[in-house]
């Protein structure tokens, strides 16, 4: 996107540049896959028949379709949320929390008003609620790191499990819709669901994310909040020499991620669960960073990464329910694409 | 007292796991590697270990296992970070995962199996000891090795050659260059003694404290013991009393509920994260300006891009 290409050069340099990357990802991309075919094979089933079965049941069944677009919306906004901490510089592993947050707060919302208010001012009162407690959630991670110097890595990852018993408490006691079900919240009135695409299946959540792909994309390239973020991650010695409010900008990008985050619990509240309960959103942050890191934090391929991932997820099940293997499973795939990316897709700068 | 005496003697039982792991991890982080992929290492251990006791009805076998297990995933955490200059907060995610899902694959058809775990037993003399005895004195042997293990790595850490070679690795790589040393052998080398250790914490959870395999058991430990490690200022001497502390905490709730007080579950289980973030936040500034110098180049400075 932001690549630097003269106009005038002719295509075959241009291929011959990009080739070396090609090599790079599709030995990457290879290499994940025969490892994780070997193991598959080692547990007893054929590797080839569980790829097969995995492509098919992924790409050429129509609700298929619908259900990696269902899932990759959330995936979206809560690789945006690793994205914007990172141009600062930042690590935010604590999407998983800010998700549940949003969600919570989404859910508290509904339990008020949904059966009260109309179901368009329910939804955008839970898309508020949902962005501002994502948002305070990281922000929380935000001021140990500027008030404290604690590293956000390490605070964005103890607060998801903080999220987590929040979630619990609420759901096993004061929320928990009737003791003799599973514990679970009120399901969100009818008004209050959000609405689907035509006859698609697939609810505008996927709209939201992409319009904020779109504005993220915009903001941080063109805007100057953008291009001083990007200075902070660079060099945050020099944007301080600079007088940039530094500590502001690192704050401030911790919670635009937050709010992302917030949002991915709401859409994934309202358009998909519409009821709290245990595993709710579960692995959904983790699977976002992922997809941030496979993006190189760059907007625009998010939507790449993302829809890799979902269908990824929607695969996992096949995985489960044709091969008879654990969905989990797909996890060492998912780690193996990381890995491949993090350490042997870029040439390294510099030698340790 | 006897509700004192429960969550001391579940603080050390409970403890043990995060121990283990945290020492490893003081191991990896004086060499300048964070590693959240001690969370993955614990889980390999934790799984490994159940196999090979429930297959081999050995549980000093299942514990050096899952020993491995957890060494090789931390190996592979050492390639990319120091071999390849991945990041390390996102390479240690990535092992996790791995973990994750190696453990769900070849964990699953063990969920629900019986094996021989650990048995607790009482050191003669030691465990009559009033309070102590009990507490400390009437565990099961991977604790005790605990006792040993963990003064050990500080004296091999500060006394020995060995542990200055570790050391000057996480603080100033090029006087090894001087002594012709590579300083990444060094690093590559401690990262996975950390992962060693932390498998035999997650060992611990599994064939000796909650004697059960379930996936996902880890639960957040390995990250409890990295921020552990932080908190304890890199000193695997006060990681000790600090494990001791998580456990105690995670002991609480059991502790609260056998004797019929109805407390949230959920609200006691987050003890140990909540505290966890308030020390670190108590302790901060002073803490990092502490940290080896090439650690804190990772906590200070996180690239933006891979």
């Amino acid at each position: 996107m932001s690549e630097v290409t003269t106009a005038s050069a002719p295509i075959r340099d241009r291929l011959a540049a990009a080739w070396p990357h090609v090599v790079r990802w599709g030995g990457a991309i290879l290499g994940a896959l025969v490892i994780f075919g070997a193991l598959v094979a080692f547990k007893g089933a054929n590797p080839l028949e569980v790829y097969a079965d995995m492509w098919t049941s992924t790409f050429a069944r129509p609700r298929s379709l619908t259900e990696i677009a269902i899932r990759m919306a959330p995936i979206m906004l809560a690789a945006l949320a690793v994205v914007v901490p990172a141009k600062a510089g930042m690590i935010n592993v604590g999407g998983e929390g800010q998700i549940l947050l949003g969600a919570i707060a989404a859910a508290g919302v509904a339990l008020l008003v949904d059966q009260t208010l109309p179901g368009t001012v329910t939804v955008a009162l839970m898309i508020v609620a949902g962005m501002l407690a994502g948002a305070a959630w990281a922000g929380i991670a935000g001021l140990l790191r500027i008030g404290f110097n604690v590293n956000e890595a390490v605070t964005t990852l103890l607060l998801n499990f903080i999220a987590l018993d929040l979630l619990l408490f609420l759901i096993y006691q004061p929320w928990r819709e009737s003791a003799a079900a599973q514990p679970a919240t009120r399901e969100l009135a009818g008004a209050a669901k959000l609405p689907t695409l035509g006859a698609t299946g697939v609810h505008v959540g996927l709209v939201l994310a992409v319009i904020a792909v779109i504005a993220l994309g915009w903001l941080l390239v063109k805007t100057r909040w953008g291009f001083r973020l990007q200075v902070v991650g660079g060099n945050a010695e020099a944007a301080r020499r600079s007088a940039m409010p530094v500590t502001w900008l690192l704050l401030s990008a911790l919670l635009v991620g937050g709010a992302l985050a917030g949002l991915a619990g709401m859409i994934e509240f309202a358009g998909v669960e519409y009821k709290l309960r245990s595993g709710f959103g579960l692995q959904l942050g983790y699977i976002g960073f992922l997809a941030s890191w496979l993006a190189r934090h760059r907007t625009g391929p998010v939507l790449i990464s993302a829809f890799a991932l979902a269908a990824l997820s929607v695969a996992a099940d096949s995985l489960q329910l044709d091969s008879g293997l654990p969905a989990a499973t797909v996890n060492i795939l998912t780690a193996l694409l990381l890995m491949a990316v993090l350490g042997w897709t870029t040439i390294r700068k510099r030698k340790p | 007292m006897s509700m004192i005496l429960d969550v001391a003697t579940g603080g050390v039982r409970g403890g043990t796991s995060i121990l283990y792991a945290g020492v490893g991890e003081t191991v990896s982080e004086r060499a300048g590697v964070i590693n959240l992929g001690t969370e993955g290492s614990m889980l390999g251990g934790a799984c490994a270990a159940y196999i090979v006791a429930a297959e081999t009805g050995n549980p000093w076998l299942g514990a050096f296992v899952g020993a491995l297990v957890g060494a090789s995933l931390a190996a592979a955490h050492a390639v990319l970070v120091v071999r390849r200059g991945a990041n390390q907060f996102a390479s240690g995610l990535a092992v996790l995962f791995l973990a994750l899902g190696l453990t769900s694959l070849f964990g699953a058809s063990y969920v629900g199996e019986s094996i021989t775990p650990f048995q607790k037993f009482a050191v003669p003399g030691l465990s009559s000891i009033p309070f102590v005895g009990p507490v400390f004195f009437n565990q099961d042997p991977l604790v005790y090795l605990a006792y040993v293990a963990v003064p050990l790595v500080w004296y091999v850490l500060f006394r020995t050659r060995i542990g200055l070679l570790v050391r000057t690795a996480g603080e100033r790589t090029e006087a090894l260059a001087v002594h012709g040393y590579k300083a990444s052998t060094v690093r590559m080398a401690a990262v996975v003694a950390g992962g060693f250790f932390a498998g035999i914490g997650g060992a611990h959870l599994s064939i000796a404290y909650t004697n059960t395999w379930f996936e996902n058991m880890v639960a957040g430990r390995g990250f409890i013991a990295v921020a552990l490690v932080i908190f304890a200022s890199w000193s695997p001497l006060r990681v000790f009393g600090g494990a001791f502390l998580f456990g105690a905490a995670l002991a609480l709730g059991p502790a609260l509920q056998a004797r019929g007080y109805s407390v949230n579950q959920f609200a006691l289980h987050v003890i140990p994260f909540v505290l966890t973030i308030v020390v670190l936040a108590a302790l901060g500034r002073r803490t990092i300006s502490s940290a080896p110098a090439e650690l804190k180049r990772v906590f200070e400075n996180a690239p933006a891009d891979p």
